[in-house]
């Protein structure tokens, strides 16, 4: 053997090295219009990054993002986002007719479809589905979702109905509760003379046959009370009336069986809701509503997610599962649409650290990654590139002001600190953001009149804070200072983005109104307490996704019960709300629901900041996937295209 | 010896519960909890998730159950963020992996930190001797959240020769970058002990007798010096071994891996209370386990321990 002495190692070494660097520089810059390589994979799966380790794979069970998309590759609903506008497309109900004031539905289900394990689907397992949705034992965190539909809400709490011993009868809502609105018409008895569904257009089929349930449903609404006897004890005591009418009779629980959902045979569905609700069918799609295999769940109970055990219903079935490594789902040959789908098998990647997943993509283990990987200090080179994902989200980015507490229960200093925020200017500091001063969205909702709230206008601002008891002085620098005004604070949950917003809006309020406000960071848990129970003096970090492509589903959080987090409500704000929900016509709807958002705004109990934006990467080669506004994606559609002709310059248009 | 081991063994259950219970009572005073987000719950709902896990009982009630589970059928229960995945099973299944980052780590820092500590050594005071313990210093000073992502910007992300992050079984690539980040440290630490331990020897009388009887320079190094020398390195391994095969948050952080460690941190920031109790207490019980056989190996060597 020759010996080799240690230089001659050395050198031999550097050699290699800056051999294979010149070789790899010239590889990454052949693609330097994307960010990083650009190589397809071997065969045809989709490498894809879907954020935060899944919860389950139980569709009930989960409220977050990165399940949704999961769900979407193994579970179907009625209906399906489209990969555009994720608007609702027919998926397992092949057309669907509503009746004349929105309050019930008919879903005419696709023959021909079947689990994973060849069993046929019909309409009972929509019935099973839903009825598991709502049962209390389930504690689905989305049961919220369905609670239109009529009497899953009482269901889902454990309520009973009260029920004269002596005829049968129920005590019926309307008779003791002047909030109660008038019944739909899912509510009113049939008149068989009359066609509820003329709406529906002369095309569609005619509706089914009455049965005895739709009979039943066909009734007003029917009292519920409490099922623990503690709050139904403390809610009579206060209400001599109903205390009285509800002695000697009997409490029937309500039962899965009573929700308003019904198998009019094995393709039909009938469902019926509580009030007119025109936007049922497009949060249809959401997840609590994705079908789950009736045997399977009884037969393995919880453990009815492993791989072991799970029957699916979608595009793309389970094939190998490890957690906080990787879910691997294969094409289902068993699915109605098997022609369709492209792809041989999706890996999902359970990741959230947002550089080490664009490090992934970078170097092209990985073909596509979730919605805000891009951290913000790297968009300046990332959106440059052709790969780059940039559009409007159906999401915003908000300030919540605790509106019981003072200072901030006076509505001219919540305003004046509105108006002393510069939107454009946080917009374009945060660089892929559209300014927002309403609390919907700007851009998703076609044909919403969007109002529009107070602009920047400090001159104003300090004026309302002076008529509100603060003058602001203009010291002798030019600066401004408010001496009068109590201490206030800003509260955040501890991440590096929001501690940077928290001192752009500290700045421009030192600025602008000479406040300091003071900032308090806690961990995540901790913040959603403090928010969720008012334990702050000033404001929060806000942030709202729609859950359906509505308006009213930014709008109904400061309804009564809603999740505003700023302890405003209003009934007239509620009642514009419900007649807007009422109204059949929808450009009509739009512009009451934009009344009442106008009418919000000006109360002021929230800052709007901006309208999100998507900012995610995928390679030019993944076809088939779109940068919409809710980063939901359905996978049937998504292939690797090797033509480079074909490949994806700049993001792909949403253009129908 | 046999009564020296099970009175160590008989001290180390009542600490166990003690490490139980305080993780407990911590868990349930933290603000929060698992199912908590963004949108916030209905309190009907709220009412059914608590129901649900048994969060609607009393303190005491749902204290006993813990207890009685883990002491009596050694059940940790079931992750409430993971639903239907036992913590028994996520810890089996994630700690081949923390342990085989570990031990590569360790072994990798053994060999370097000794040859490179021996060395240094053998020329101290030489531009070998400076130079390698420039890099030791260098080893300790550099946080691996801070080696780590310099490792993936030039190995992966400049050269594109290794993988940036994942686990991908055992063997394989991806493993380089994380055992070399996790072990710079440990390297670094043992060259800086074997050169301490090893200076001192060379300097002994019986390492003079063996040059004197007329052995070669490398009978004396390896068969003589060395020997003596490791024994800081050696009492050195039992608790660093028990920390590595246990999972090291920021490095399974930072290259994504599926290990123990990983676990931990988002078991706590999801306030997963089955989880948190399971890992600490496994994590207790490793460092017990690894202190005892210290303790026992210095039994071993030096009787009065024993009697004591």
């Amino acid at each position: 053997m020759v010996p080799v002495t240690l230089k001659q190692f050395s050198a031999l070494v550097l050699l290699a090295a800056m051999a294979y660097s010149t070789l790899s520089c010239a590889v990454a810059s052949s693609s330097e219009a994307y960010f990083g390589t650009t190589t397809p994979p071997a065969r045809n799966i989709l490498r894809y990054v879907t954020g935060d380790e899944p919860e389950s794979l139980d569709p009930a069970i989960s409220n977050g993002q990165p399940e949704a998309r999961i769900y979407m590759a193994l579970f179907e609903g009625l209906v399906e986002y489209n990969p555009k506008t994720l608007g609702p497309d027919p998926e397992l109900a092949t057309h669907w007719s509503t009746n004349d004031d929105s309050s019930e539905f008919i879903f005419y289900l696709r023959r021909g479809a079947r689990w994973s394990n060849g069993d046929p689907i019909n309409a009972n397992d929509f019935v099973y589905t839903f009825r598991r949705a709502f049962a209390k034992e389930t504690a689905s965190r989305n049961a919220y979702m369905g609670y239109s539909i009529k009497y899953a809400q009482p269901f889902n709490e454990g309520q009973v109905f009260v029920r004269d011993k002596s005829n049968g009868t129920f005590l019926l809502a309307k008779d003791f509760d002047q909030l109660v609105p008038a019944e739909p018409l899912s509510g009113s008895p049939i008149d068989p003379n009359k066609n509820e569904y003329q709406q529906a257009g002369k095309d569609s089929e005619p509706p089914p046959a009455n049965t005895p349930f739709h009979e039943a449903m066909h009734t007003p609404l029917r009292l519920t009370l409490p099922g623990d006897e503690k709050s139904r004890t403390k809610l009579l005591n206060s209400d001599a009336k109903l205390k009285a009418a509800v002695a000697n009779k009997e409490l029937v629980p309500v039962k899965a069986e009573d929700l308003g959902i019904e198998a009019v045979d094995d393709y039909t569905l009938r469902v019926s809701l509580t009030s007119p609700s025109p936007f049922f069918v497009k949060a249809l799609a959401h997840q609590v509503f994705r079908l789950v295999p009736q045997k399977t769940v009884e037969n393995w109970g919880e453990q009815w997610t492993q791989p072991e055990h799970i029957v699916t219903c979608g595009p793309f079935k389970v094939k190998t599962w490890r957690p906080y490594d990787k879910l691997v789902v294969e094409r289902d040959p068993m699915y109605w649409d098997a022609a369709t789908v492209k792809l041989d098998e999706i890996y999902f990647y359970p990741m959230s650290d947002n550089p080490t997943i664009m490090n992934l993509y970078k170097v092209g283990d990985v073909d596509a990654v979730l919605n805000h990987t891009v951290p913000n200090a790297w968009l300046d080179i990332v959106r440059t590139k052709q790969d780059y994902m940039d559009g409007v989200e159906a999401s915003i980015d908000y300030l919540i002001i605790n509106t019981t507490k003072a200072p901030m229960n006076d509505v001219r200093v919540r305003r004046a600190f509105n108006m002393s925020v510069d939107k454009e200017a946080w917009a374009a500091w945060r660089k892929v953001v559209k300014p927002l001063t309403a609390f919907t969205p700007t851009g998703i909702f076609a044909g919403y009149p969007q109002p529009t709230g107070d602009a920047f206008n400090t001159e104003e601002a300090r004026k309302l804070l002076g008529e509100a008891g603060y003058p602001v002085m203009k010291n002798g620098d030019g600066s401004y200072s408010c001496p009068k005004f109590p201490s206030i604070e800003f509260i955040y949950n501890t991440q590096e983005s929001n501690k940077a917003m928290a001192e752009w809006m500290q700045a421009q309020w030192k600025q602008n109104l000479g406040i300091t406000v003071t900032l308090r960071n806690m961990d995540w848990k901790t913040f959603l307490v403090a928010r969720a129970k008012l334990d702050f003096n000033g404001f929060g970090r806000g942030a709202w996704g729609a859950d359906y492509m509505d308006p009213f589903s930014f709008l109904s959080l400061f309804t009564e019960g809603g999740d505003s987090g700023t302890g405003w409500t209003d009934p007239k704000y509620s009642d514009m709300i419900d007649r807007a929900n009422r109204t059949l016509d929808p450009n009509e709807r739009y512009r009451l629901l934009a009344e009442a958002e106008a009418f919000m705004l000006k109360a002021q109990p929230v800052i709007p900041l901006d309208t999100g934006s998507v900012n995610w990467v995928k390679k030019p080669y993944v076809k088939g996937m779109y940068p919409n506004a809710g980063s939901l994606f359905a996978w049937k559609y998504v292939y690797i295209e090797r033509d480079q002709a074909k490949w994806d310059f700049k993001a792909p248009s949403l253009a129908e | 010896m046999v009564r020296f081991i099970i009175r160590r063994l008989l001290i180390t259950i009542p600490t166990i519960i003690v490490v139980i219970t305080l993780t407990w009572a911590l868990v349930k005073l933290a603000p929060g909890n698992f199912y908590s987000g963004e949108k916030r719950l209905p309190p009907a709902i709220e009412k059914n998730i608590r129901e649900k896990y048994g969060l609607d009982k009393p303190w005491y009630q749902q204290y006993a159950k813990t207890m009685a589970n883990i002491l009596l059928h050694f059940d940790f229960g079931t992750s409430l963020r993971f639903e239907g995945q036992s913590v028994n099973t996520i810890i089996r299944r994630s700690l081949p992996v923390s342990a085989a980052v570990g031990i590569l780590a360790y072994l990798l820092a053994l060999v370097v930190g000794i040859t490179v500590g021996s060395i240094a050594a053998l020329k101290q005071n030489s531009r070998w001797d400076y130079a390698s313990m420039a890099l030791a210093m260098l080893g300790i000073s550099i946080p691996n959240f801070v080696l780590g992502p310099i490792l993936v910007l030039v190995f992966s992300l400049s050269l594109y020769w290794l993988p940036p992050s994942r686990w991908n079984g055992f063997p394989s690539i991806n493993l380089i970058l994380p055992v070399l980040t996790l072990s710079a440290i440990y390297m670094a630490y043992i060259a800086r002990l074997t050169r301490a331990g090893m200076l001192e020897v060379l300097r002994s009388d019986y390492i003079r007798t063996a040059r004197a009887k007329g052995l070669s320079e490398r009978d004396v190094v390896i068969k003589h010096a060395l020997r003596g020398g490791l024994m800081p390195v050696v009492s050195y391994t039992g608790p660093a071994l028990a920390f590595l095969l246990t999972g090291t948050v920021v490095v399974e952080r930072i290259f994504a891996l599926p290990g123990l460690g990983n676990y931990f941190i988002q078991a706590s920031l999801n306030r997963d209370e089955p989880l948190i109790i399971g890992i600490v207490a496994f994590i207790s019980i490793t460092l017990l386990l690894m202190n005892m056989l210290v303790d026992i190996v210095y039994a071993y060597l030096d009787p009065r321990v024993r009697y004591q």
